[in-house]
């Protein structure tokens, strides 16, 4: 049975902004699924249906077989979300937050100092348990709230966009906090976020929307031979470089304004080895200083611009 | 469970920010220590042996108001904090999130009341009905707190913010207390002042509570009346409140 399951969602707030466009999409039970997407394209609104915060205008969504609409109290009991902003309660100390959480979700006492105690040592929390919470760190604040958010043991956990504004090892120990929660607790996770490279190390299956709609569902391996075809890479020493070459350059390998990317161009190639001789071949002979030209597989990031680009070719 | 729960973690909060007690009663104390002292001795010239005894029912609503104001705060601190958006999505009855805040707000009435009481002990007051008169006393209290934290809950969440909320409060505070009979007996008033304040449910109270501080006497007629009052107002304004409450989720 999937763990989601979004048929034909749409939702049309009263200001008359339309968020979702008829969006459905699957998440298999105990899997991590990442959902990409501009910003505006519809995902926090996602989350806040999934998690019944919203009421869908009309479509269908399902978790383990149950409407989330009508049988919104039952669902609640088994999901939970570490949303954008960190939710605890600085009034509260570390131990007194989880327990609030337990307590709402109605976890037996003994049941929940047992998890309680799990999780702290699990999210290397033990250290701040005699400081006031008001006194954490970001990351540290983080932590708590995923830890605060597993103690009603859910078994889907929404993350919207866990690791935004961390630096990179902070992002790294949340990949390895996310893995854990998903291997050590069977815990689904659907996680949305704007870093590709996190999607693509950490999800079974990446989804990414469009203006309120999905796009496209896959592994991060289908994802990328999706594309199949591979990729020219041109890089510039500089973006001026880039822009005085772009133009001639587009009349020989018939490239797209989307192709342009900072100081490189990036094109999927249309004939093959010939295209690279023809663009080596321009730019030795208008001895342009170029750093380098190769050809590569599609990345997350290219497969997302292209399925993004506003340009009008964004779906294929 | 669920309201006891949201019950301590809002008196947590309360007593986390301990400011929002004591701003809330200093004007009461204010008026029941230096004005009730300055105006009392003019007042004995129109029949009012004590007028700290006298003033102290309106304080109890004003001092009700103050405390229940700032518990609409507290929704606009969670918003802020995102705790509010954690509890909704909890399997938490929305009436159960509504009555968790409210009794806070009953509660830290009471313990303001309490010390107005105590404070008004040095000023020789006594509550000349009793024990039974202490008993519909804090019945009083109880519900004039519990309509008043609804109706906060309800308008905190129908403005956008802190800033028009606290201005909306200020705004109606005043002119409620003083269109009612919380500073001046009400028998000599006549034409469209006296149906103004006969109008205003809080004059009604104040009166209940008047008569059970000073005259001493019951009137059952008269408690029933107040009771029931508060009672209907009650239920509109915890029931307006778990409406606003729903609206949150339906944008």
């Amino acid at each position: 049975m999937s763990a989601i399951q979004a048929e034909n969602v749409i939702k049309k707030y009263k200001n008359g902004v339309q968020a979702l466009d008829g969006l459905s999409l699957t998440v298999k039970d105990g899997e991590i699924f990442s959902l990409l997407g501009q910003n505006g394209a519809g995902k926090s609104t996602l989350i806040h249906i999934l998690t019944t915060y919203l009421a869908p205008t009309s479509g269908l969504v399902t978790m383990f077989g149950k409407d989330i609409y009508r049988e919104a109290s039952e669902i609640r009991t088994q999901i939970s979300c570490v949303a954008q902003r960190t939710s605890i309660d600085t009034h509260l100390s570390l131990t007194e937050n989880m327990m609030f959480q337990s307590k709402l979700y109605k976890v037996p006492k003994d049941e929940a100092k047992t998890r309680m105690e799990i999780l702290i040592a699990c999210f290397g929390l033990e250290r701040y348990l005699k400081y006031p919470v008001s006194s954490y760190s970001g990351g540290v604040k983080r932590r708590l709230d995923i830890a605060l958010n597993m103690m009603s043991n859910p078994k889907i956990l929404f993350l919207d966009e866990p690791t935004v504004g961390m630096d990179i090892q902070s992002r790294m120990a949340m990949w390895d906090m996310m893995k854990k929660i998903r291997t050590d607790f069977g815990t689904t996770i659907f996680l949305t976020t704007h870093y590709l490279e996190e999607a693509d190390q950490l999800s079974d299956t990446i989804c990414i929307m469009k203006n309120g709609k999905e796009i496209i569902q896959g592994t991060p391996l289908a994802l990328r031979e999706y594309l199949r075809k591979d990729i020219l890479r041109i890089s510039f020493s500089s973006k001026e470089e880039v822009k005085n070459c772009f133009q001639p350059l587009k009349s020989i390998l018939a490239l797209e304004e989307s192709d342009l990317r900072q100081d490189k161009i990036i094109t999927g190639l249309k004939n093959g080895h010939i295209d690279l001789e023809k663009a080596s071949r321009w730019l030795l002979d208008h001895e342009v200083p170029f750093l380098g030209i190769e050809i590569v597989q599609p990345t997350l990031e290219d497969i997302f611009l292209r399925l993004t680009d506003d340009s009008g070719k964004g779906a294929c | 469970m669920s309201v006891l729960t949201l019950l301590y973690r809002n008196i947590k909060w309360r007593f986390h920010n301990v400011f929002t007690i004591v701003i809330t009663i200093l004007q009461p104390m204010l008026w029941l220590v230096l004005y009730s002292a300055v105006a009392g001795q003019s007042m004995q010239g129109i029949g009012i042996e004590n007028y700290t005894a006298f003033i102290l029912p309106g304080l109890v609503v004003l001092v009700s108001f103050g405390a229940c104001s700032s518990s609409g705060i507290m929704n606009y601190l969670m918003k802020a904090d995102n705790s509010f958006y954690r509890v909704l999505i909890a399997p938490v009855k929305r009436s159960s999130i509504v009555l968790g805040q409210i009794l806070e707000a009953v509660l830290c009435t009471f313990l303001e009341v309490a010390i107005m009481f105590i404070v008004s002990l040095f000023f020789s007051v006594r509550i000349a009905s009793g024990y039974l008169g202490l008993l519909f006393i804090v019945l009083i209290v109880f519900m004039t707190a519990f309509f008043m934290s609804g109706l906060t809950y309800a308008i905190s969440l129908c403005l956008p913010n802190e800033v028009i909320y606290e201005t909306a409060m200020n705004t109606v505070v005043l002119p409620v207390f003083f269109l009612s009979t919380a500073l001046f007996p009400g028998d000599k008033l006549s034409g469209g002042l006296a149906i103004a304040v006969n109008l205003n449910p809080f004059t009604h109270v104040i009166n209940a509570l008047r008569e059970l501080i000073v005259q001493g006497n019951i009137v059952t007629k008269n408690i029933l009346f107040v009771l029931t009052l508060l009672a209907l107002m009650c239920c509109i304004s915890f029931l307006w409140a778990n409406r606003r409450l729903r609206k949150e989720t339906s944008l």
